[in-house]
């Protein structure tokens, strides 16, 4: 499966690539800045980890078969829910089982209906599009949904006051929290459009950077990244408001009272 | 006479606490008794009167009226009926509770009297309707302010529009939860005054929770002296204040903090 178009690196090429982690460790500790032996470890681990994850793709390519890649994906959406955990300090009520439901729906539906409908490769689980793209499109969604749980119980937390003198009027608890969920819906959103508005101009994306230097036309590239940022948002989109509307009921009880914290 | 109007004009019990405790779980972990043992009528045309010091349990007690909580034993009854068996959102437009803290939303003052119909998605009336009127003249705020944004007006009368956005439901029973806390002497004396008339032409039962004896003394009927989450005393207002029956009441009532308060 060699590429002729793509320069292979070598072991001595990435030392030279690690000469650049080198002058960053130096200047580092030129500015005191103390966190030598953090940039050092993290070097290690990016090594390490996509070492890892090269030889598991090379074993999931050869294999070929639906079960590994299917195995990856919800290993990806495991780490996605993890990772989205351990960034929230406060979490909000069943956060695992709320953010959970949310990352597999919003970014499961949003893969099958890329994978099917815009890309349409054949067979559905070939991994050489399957993982990539469903890697993106939960990475994207994983930072929405960090902020959307994150945003939600801040804003319950701070709103209390606003929210109870709203249920003694007589609101329910989707009335009182409206301020509170469109916050944090609009918060999971903003990084997304924001990327999208500065792409092509502020910086090339990195897929398209990578179809690029893999030998594919730009134009084609161009097409791929268009199609994958819309992914990307469309899961971002599905993801966050799960998260939020199925977020903001766990703070109420079924007698639209606010659940003391 | 309707049946609504039957119910205001009876003199039977309107909110009857029934042995009601609340027991919550501390952060050690162990159960803490919050109440215990609560048993007092509020009736219509009264204002009952829940005196006692800060964590004795008073915001409490006033927040299991309209179900913002629930009690743990006991039952409380509006009217005969167990308030656990009426819809939250319906009994919390029966039972109108003003919190502490006057809470304005964004815009303008007649845009916070519209909310409560907004929420039972109702047309909101217009600054010239009857209910608005009715309202502004029960805390007496003048219709001029109407426009005015509700964020920008004083504590005092904030506090007013925080009461007339509670009338206008029409509730039967009104709730205050130290109504006065933020309130300079005039504004807690015309305060008192707005409740009386409230009580008086509304026929509503008012419960308010309070550490002011300025309230207790000039327009309580009812009062009630909480130590601890239990009742220690209760009786007639003024008789209460006059000559207290217990030693609790009256340590309450010569602690240095009430002294500046009854001097009011």
């Amino acid at each position: 499966m060699k590429n002729p178009h793509i320069i292979p690196l070598d072991v001595i090429q990435l030392v030279y690539a690690y000469a650049l982690i080198l002058l960053s460790l130096a200047l580092a500790r030129l500015q005191h800045i103390g966190h030598e032996k953090q940039l050092f470890w993290s070097s290690i681990r990016m090594l390490v980890q996509l070492i890892a994850v090269g030889y598991l793709l090379h074993l999931v390519f050869a294999i070929n078969s639906p079960l590994p890649v299917v195995l990856m994906l919800l290993a990806m959406a495991g780490f996605s829910l993890q990772v989205a955990g351990s960034r929230i300090k406060k979490r909000m009520p069943d956060f695992y089982r709320v953010v959970g439901s949310s990352i597999i729906i919003g970014c499961g539906g949003v893969t099958v209906y890329f994978s099917l409908l815009v890309v349409g490769f054949s067979p559905w689980f070939d991994p050489r599009y399957l993982i990539p793209l469903a890697g993106m499109i939960f990475g994207n969604a994983m930072n929405g949904a960090s902020l959307a749980a994150e945003r939600l119980s801040s804003e319950m937390h701070e709103r209390r006051e606003e929210i109870e003198c709203a249920l003694s009027l007589g609101a329910t608890s989707r009335q009182s929290a409206e301020e509170a969920i469109r916050n944090a819906y609009s918060a999971a959103l903003r990084p997304t459009i924001n990327t999208m508005a500065a792409t092509g101009i502020v910086a090339l994306p990195g897929m398209m950077t990578g179809q690029i230097l893999s030998g594919t036309e730009p134009i084609i590239a161009v097409r791929y990244q268009i199609a994958i940022l819309c992914a990307i948002t469309g899961a971002v989109a599905v993801t966050s408001f799960l998260i939020v509307q199925q977020g903001y009921r766990r703070f109420f009880t079924d007698a639209h009272q606010l659940k003391s914290e | 006479m309707n049946m609504h109007q039957q119910q205001k004009s009876g003199n039977d019990p309107f909110v009857e606490f029934i042995d009601v405790g609340v027991t919550k779980l501390s952060p050690a972990g162990t159960n803490r008794l919050i109440l215990d043992g609560i048993s007092f009528t509020a009736r219509q045309g009264e204002i009952t009167g829940i005196i006692g010091a800060s964590g004795s349990g008073k915001s409490t007690l006033i927040r299991l009226c309209n179900r913002l909580d629930n009690p743990s034993v006991g039952t409380i009854e509006l009217n005969g009926q167990n308030i656990a068996t009426i819809d939250p959102l319906l009994l919390r437009r029966k039972i109108a509770l003003v919190l502490q803290k006057p809470f304005m939303f964004h815009g303008t003052l007649l845009e916070n009297l519209q909310r409560p119909f907004m929420f039972r998605r109702m047309a909101p009336p217009s600054a010239g309707s009857l209910e608005i009127a009715r309202v502004l003249d029960l805390v007496q705020l003048p219709a001029e302010m109407l426009d005015r944004e509700a964020r920008s007006l004083s504590g005092g009368e904030q506090q007013r529009v925080n009461l007339a956005r509670a009338l206008i439901n029409h509730p039967e029973v009104l709730l205050l939860d130290e109504p006065t806390s933020a309130l300079d002497h005039p504004s807690t004396a015309r305060l008192a005054s707005t409740l009386n008339n409230i009580c008086q032409n509304e026929h509503l039962a008012i419960i308010v929770v309070t550490h002011d004896l300025y309230l207790a003394e000039h327009i309580v009927n009812h009062l009630i002296y909480l130590e601890e989450g239990q009742i220690m005393e209760q009786g007639v207002g003024t008789q209460m204040l006059a000559m207290p029956q217990t030693t609790a009441f009256s340590n309450f009532l010569a602690k240095p903090e009430r002294e500046e308060k009854s001097s009011l």
